[in-house]
Parts: C-alpha cells; structure tokens; sequence
C-alpha cells in the first residue's frame, strides 16, 4: 500500500523535528531563576553568615562569576583571589572595604590597568542589590584574602535606592505605632509568625526588630497587601503570608500598623 | 500639608483599590505564559511568512514583467496566493495576543501603553493600507495587465512598503521591552515617543527580521512547491513545482547568507546596550543555545548544498563539475565542525578540572569567533566556486575569492591578538569581503553568460524526488530555528518584563532550560504547520477550476513535455 504525501512528509517532518528536540533535551540544563531579595534582618548576622550571604550573591544574584574568576586571570576582569588584602593597597590613603564598596558602586571611579570599563553599577538594574546585598558581597569579597570589617552603615543609604527610581524619601505616615502594634498582636495575627523586638518570637517569618532600618517605607507597605508580589526573604518558605491584609485591615489599621513598623530600627 | 495628609490618608485606601487590580491573571490549564508564547510564536510564523513572501513575489513579477515571461507572472501570482489565504490568520492571532496581554499581564500592557500609545494608531492605519494595497494587487492581476502593468508591480512595491513599516512599528514594542530607552529611571517617558522607538536594538531587529522573513517565506514556498512535486500526477506538474522550489530556495539561500551580518551587528548592539546582557546571552545560562543554533545552521547549509547537487543531475554539461563534490563535503565538514565548537560554557567545577580550565586547551581555539568565520565564511566563498564559468572571466573572479579569503583568514588570524570586543568587530569586515567577492562574481557572471551557447535545456521535473525531501527540511529547521532565536531574544531578558525597569513578579518568572523551550517550540512549530496546510488547502478550494478562467493557467515548463514524448 502506497502511503499518501502528506503522511510521508509529515512524519518526516516530525522525525526532524523530535531529533532537534530529542538532542535539546540530551545537554545540560540551565534554568535563569529570578533571584531572591536578601534582607539581613535583625542585625543579628556573624561575620561568618554575612560572607556566605556575599559568596551567594557573588555566584547568583550579583552576576559577578560572568566575568570575574578567583584565582584564575579573567578574560574581561580582573582575578580576585586575594582581593580583601590587595584592595587595601590600590588607592593610597583609602581603605580595603572603602575600595571594594566604591568598586561596587561606582565601578568607572578607578579601572584596573588592561581591563575596559565594561563593570556595571551593581546596586542598579538589572543587577540591582539592595544595601543588606551589597553589604555582604563587602564582606565576601573582603574575606578573599583579608578580615572582613564591613558594617551596614559603611554602605550608603542611596545604595539599591535607584532601581525605586532614586533615594529613599523621609515620609511620616500619618499612624499611630501605638495602635499598630495592638494590630500587630491582635487582629493582623502577625505575631503568630513575626517577632518585632520584644514582641513574638516565632521562627516562621523573618524577624523585624529592625525592618525600619534596612526597608523602605513603600516596600513594608506593598509587602503587606501583596506579599507574594514583592518576594520571600531568602531562607524563607514562599505562599505562606497571607494576601489578605488589603481587604481585612480598614484603613487605619493599615496606617496604624505601617506607623508601628517603621519605628523598628 | 492639607494636601499631603490628604494624599496619606487616601493612601491605604488607593492601595487597596491597587491590590484588587491584579498584575497579573492565570490563563486555565497551561498558565499564561505558555499561552503567550504559542500564539507569539504562531503569530511571528504567520507575519514573518506574510512578509517575506511579497518582497520576492514582487521581485519576480517584475523579472517576468521586464522579460515577458508568463512563467514568473505565474509564480508571483502564485506565491501571492498562498500569501493571502495566510493573511486573515495573522491578524486573528495578532488580535488573540493582544486580548492575552490586557487580559493576562494588565499592568505590563498598562505600562507600554503609556509608552507607545502613538504608535497604536499609526499600526492599524498601516495595517489597513497593507490589506486594501494586496486586495488591490492580487484581485486586480488581471485588470492591471499589459501596459499597466508597471501599475500592478507598483501596487506589490506599495504592500511591501507597508508591510515592512509594520514591521518597524512592532518590533519598536519588543525591542524597546529588550533594550529600554528614552525613559527616565522610573520608566515615564523623557521626550518623545521616538526615544522609546529608536533603542540600541531596534534598527538591527529590522534589519534581522526583513531578511529572516525573506528566507522564511522562500523556505516555506520551496517546501509547498516540494509537497506539490511529491504529489504531481503529470510531468509538467512536476516540471512546474521543481522549477518554483528551486526558485525558493534560490531566494531563501541567497538572504540566507547576508543574515549572519545582520545577527552579529544586533549582537554589537546588545553588547553596546548591556555589557550583562550580551555576556550572559553569549556565555551564561544561554550558552548552550548556540550550540543548538550552530547545529541548525549547518543542516541549513549542508541541506540547500546537497539539494543544489542532486538538482545538478538534471543539468546537462553539469558532470564535469561533479568530481568537486567529495572535496566540497569535506571542507563543509570541517567548517561546520569548527563553527559548532563551544568557547565560553556554562560547566561544573568538575567539569572544569577534567578539561583543565574553562576552556578546552586545543578546541578551545577554535571556539572563538575568528575561527568559526573562517571556517563558515571560507566554506561559503567556495560555494560560489562551483558555478559554471566562462574561462575568460575566470581569473577575475578567482582572483576576487582570493582577496576574500585572504582578508578573511587575516581578520581570522588577527582575531586572536584582540579582545573580544574588537574581535566581534572583525565578524563585519569578513563578512563584507565575502559579500564583495559574490557580487563581483555575480556581475561578471552576468554579461559573461549573456547569449552563451547552451549545452542543453535544463530537465526540469527530473530531480530526484529525495530533494523535494531536503527542501521540507529546510522548512522545518528554519521556522524551528525561528522559534529558538525568538526564545533567546525574548529570554534573555530573564525576570524582566522591560529589562531593568519592570520586573516579572509573576509565578512564571523563571525563564526556563533549553529542553523546556525545545518541547515548546516543538509543539507551536507541529501547530504552525497545521494552520499552514489548512490555510492552503482553503485557498486551493477558493481556486478550483477558476485558474484558466482568471488568465493564470500554469504554464509548461521545459523538461516536463520532453519526458512526456
């Protein structure tokens, strides 16, 4: 029986193209994941965990690996194995951390000789660290070969601020704390999960003693009426915050519990 | 103050209002972002083909117009035709894609209203006048013959302008997603709508996609005309398909081989654009994609050669150029051993220490891209080696390789000395010398051959029916390799819905593994083809036993009557 064209071609057709698929299929595969915010909350964090924030960030987020190796010449950035002791030496008169941070920050201010100026500012998009990011990538980059010594308050305020669309403005929102707080404990439940200094101790969410200091007001409020939409803290199981804040709170409990969270420092 | 307390106390209230407009909603059963894809994908198939076809349709209407050739005129009407029947479709799915992105991803689409709002108006006035231009020119083939027809081949210039203006206008949308400008760091406009428009990506993507369209459109006419061939019950049927895929291929080859200059100048840009961007694209999770890409472009090649050899067989005079083909499989071999050879990868430690570095100590070498376009360039200048010359014209034209390839092999050489961002530069210079050499060729070639004494008609319809074959490969590769560069250039945006501006928050934001995409192009590719032969075979029934009554009865074709007798 003589098969009709149509049937040949097309199951030659699908062989070529299950082949093409077979083989994308059969070589390594590489997901790009969205990368996780890292909020170093508390201020509790060892130098120990700070660096292996950095050594993360320095593998994912930070996209750094692309160009930069350790301890082996890169082919578009320098190496930077031994980077915490040598950064000290480069510009006379300013500090490991001060270099690294500056490098960071503001990658074209001093170009390592036989490299090109292709570095981009790693606290704006589409790298974009926040400040707690850019500290432990400090603090990492500082442990190669030096002690690391960096402080969150060695990192500008304006660091991460201009992927918001420029520096934190200072608001006050017109809340009570007082009465935030009874939220807090009473009908927002966020007890239940969070601990906000002397208050709650659960283990479930991220501690908030000191969310004021290292989130910006528009964060803390988005993050309220939309926590999937503004990401999981890093460690962090996802879905598990309620997204029903926005119709559960009347308005000024809303404000009230803004208030009460931004005098957490 | 007022004002501000005002502003403060409406505040949780306005937030509310917001959270209760979604971002983003969940399509049923496949989630949005498969929706998305499939209809982009088939509606990018669909435009690209309604685009490409005309350009050369109106090119060959006029060949026929100027030598009064009634086999041309046929095969622009043609070509037309098939055109036509697809131009309903592409508006359907571009109409389904729009209602996903409003009613799937609203504040995304909120967003680049806010943007190219102007633009909105300018496509569908264009989209009109494209419509009503090839109405014009298909439904009046007849009525605007003989001395007016340089009116009708001007009605098919006029589509092509506004099909291409289309173009421009949509890909100013995709690009501007992929290399945002003209927009302050919050993403409101600064001036223009215009800055938005002309971003570091947008005048390569045109340039890429003009030429990607032609070859697509010549690929899928070659492949109709295969299918047509398979299926002939007469000789002259078989001689009038050979003839139209030959032609399609012809066309799609020679765009084919222009369009790595248009791949490398957008790569340049990207580069230019993002520093991150095109390293990741080029050496980060994408890494492996190119060598997907690089095995396709081979078939492509290695396939339209093969068929250009079989297609020799019904060219008396051609056996003496046959003895070349063994030493031709060897040099498109290696060159395509050496272009598919990776520099930069994505590996494990593991990995790495087995092969003692990042890069393979000898084949690493050849990764880079000087080598690759030695290779691919060298292997292309010889092709054109294999035309039936004159030996007059002869040394002019080798001589004309020669220079090529040596300015090829110096760039390649050289190319090792520089870093790679010069070394992408030298991809410019070798691919214009190549160029340079096909036109000089071509232009002597031309007035060398005018009147030459034949060695005999060419049979066509004789060609071995396995060609037809390569030809519905090259179909296949070529809108599969559509689909994987419409994932890398979409992809490589990652969690970024407009890159650096806004991000992807929703569910889907995980830009997913080569094997992942592959499945998926597969599967829109297999749709694709399905609409394609539907839309045919309606347009083959709207065109049943009208033929001879319209004027575009097909014409016979040497080769097909010499068997029949």
């Amino acid at each position: 029986m003589r098969l009709p064209v149509a049937v040949k071609v097309g199951a030659f057709a699908l062989v070529v193209m299950g082949t093409y698929t077979y083989y994308a299929n059969s070589i390594p595969q590489i997901q790009s994941k969205p990368p996780a915010e890292l909020s170093l909350e508390g201020g509790n964090v060892t130098t120990a965990q700070l660096v292996k924030a950095g050594e993360e960030i320095f593998h994912t987020k930070g996209t750094c690996e692309i160009c930069h190796r350790i301890g082996q010449k890169g082919t578009r950035a320098p190496d930077l194995a031994g980077i915490g002791a040598r950064a000290a030496k480069t510009k006379p008169g300013m500090s490991a951390k001060a270099y690294i941070i500056e490098s960071l920050l503001q990658p074209d201010a001093y170009i390592v000789e036989g490299y090109p100026n292709i570095m981009p500012h790693v606290d704006k998009p589409p790298i974009a660290l926040n400040r707690s990011e850019v500290w432990a990538l400090t603090a990492f980059l500082e442990s190669l070969g030096g002690t690391p010594d960096v402080k969150l308050d060695d990192i500008p305020k304006t660091a991460g601020a201009a992927a918001a669309g420029g520096a934190p403005a200072e608001i006050k929102i017109p809340g009570d704390p007082k009465a935030g707080e009874a939220v807090f404990t009473g009908k927002g439940g966020c007890i239940a999960c969070h601990k906000a200094g002397k208050i709650g101790a659960s283990p479930v969410g991220p501690d908030l003693s000191q969310i004021a200091k290292i989130q910006t007001p528009d964060y803390i409020m988005k993050k309220i009426l939309d926590p999937a939409g503004s990401g999981t803290v890093a460690g962090f199981p996802k879905g598990v915050m309620p997204p029903m804040f926005g119709q559960s709170l009347t308005a000024k409990e809303y404000t009230d519990l803004v208030s009460f969270l931004l005098t957490l420092k | 103050m007022v004002a501000l307390l005002t502003l403060f106390s409406a505040l949780p209230a306005l937030a509310q209002e917001a959270a209760k407009e979604p971002a983003y909603r969940a399509f049923p059963l496949i989630g949005s972002r498969l929706a998305v894809w499939a209809i982009a994908q088939l509606h990018l198939n669909f435009a690209a083909f309604i685009l490409g076809v005309p350009i050369f349709a109106v090119i060959i209407e006029a060949i026929g117009w100027r030598t009064r050739d009634a086999q041309y005129d046929w095969l622009s009407h043609e070509l037309v035709k098939l055109t036509f029947t697809a131009f309903s479709t592409t508006a359907l799915l571009g109409a389904f894609l729009l209602f996903l992105f409003i009613g799937y991803y609203p504040k995304f689409w909120a967003y680049m209203t806010s943007i190219f709002f102007p633009t909105y108006g300018i496509y569908a006035g264009l989209f009109f006048a494209e419509t009503f231009t090839v109405y014009i020119w298909y439904y009046g083939w007849d009525w605007l013959s003989g001395s007016r027809k340089w009116i009708h081949v001007s009605l098919g210039v006029l589509s092509n302008v506004f099909g291409t203006a289309i173009l421009l206008v949509a890909n100013s949308w995709v690009t501007f997603m992929m290399s945002p400008a003209g927009v302050d760091d919050s993403g409101a406009l600064k001036g223009s709508v215009w800055g938005a428009i002309n971003n570091f990506t947008w005048m390569p993507i045109n340039i890429h996609r003009l030429i990607a369209n032609i070859v697509f459109g010549g690929t899928i006419a070659a492949a109709y005309a295969a299918f047509r061939f398979l299926g002939a019950k007469t000789d002259e049927e078989r001689a009038r398909y050979d003839w139209m895929g030959y032609i399609g291929n012809f066309v799609a080859l020679s765009a084919f081989i222009v369009l790595p200059f248009a791949g490398y100048y957008l790569g340049r840009e990207i580069y230019a654009f993002n520093q991150t961007m095109g390293i990741t694209m080029m050496g980060g999770f994408m890494s492996w994609l190119w060598i997907i890409q690089a095995i396709l472009i081979g078939v492509l090649f290695m396939g339209s050669n093969y068929y250009l050899w079989l297609g020799m067989e019904r060219i008396p005079g051609s056996e003496r150029y046959r003895r070349y083909v063994p030493m031709l499989i060897g040099i498109l071999a290696f060159g395509f051993m050496v272009w598919a050879t990776p520099r930069s990868m994505v590996i494990t430690l593991d990995e790495a220490r087995a092969m003692g570095g990042t890069h393979h100590p000898v084949l690493g070498f050849l990764g880079v891209m000087s080598a690759k376009n030695t290779a691919v360039l060298y292997r292309r200048a010889n092709k054109v080696s294999t035309k039936p010359w004159v030996t007059t014209g002869m040394a002019i034209q080798w001589a004309a390789l020669g220079v090529a390839a040596a300015i090829v092999i110096f760039f390649g050489v050289y190319g090792y000395f520089v870093e790679s961002l010069v070394r992408i530069g030298f991809s410019v210079y070798q691919v214009l010398a190549v160029l340079g050499a096909i036109v000089v060729v071509m232009a002597i070639d031309i007035p060398m051959f005018k009147g030459a004494r034949s060695t005999g008609a060419i049979r066509w319809g004789t060609i071995a029916p396995r060609s037809q074959y390569v030809l519905i490969l090259l179909a296949v590769t070529f809108t599969w390799l559509m689909g994987l560069m419409g994932f890398a250039r979409s992809g490589i945006r990652q969690h970024w819905h407009v890159y650096g501006l806004m991000r992807d928050n929703s569910v889907d934001a995980v830009t997913p593994a080569i094997g992942y995409a592959a499945n998926m192009i597969t599967v829109v590719t297999i749709a694709f083809f399905a609409l394609v032969l539907f839309v045919f075979w309606l347009g083959g029934l709207g065109e049943k036993g009208k033929a001879e009554a319209h004027g575009h009865a097909a014409p016979i074709i040497a080769g097909g009557s010499d068997r029949h007798s």
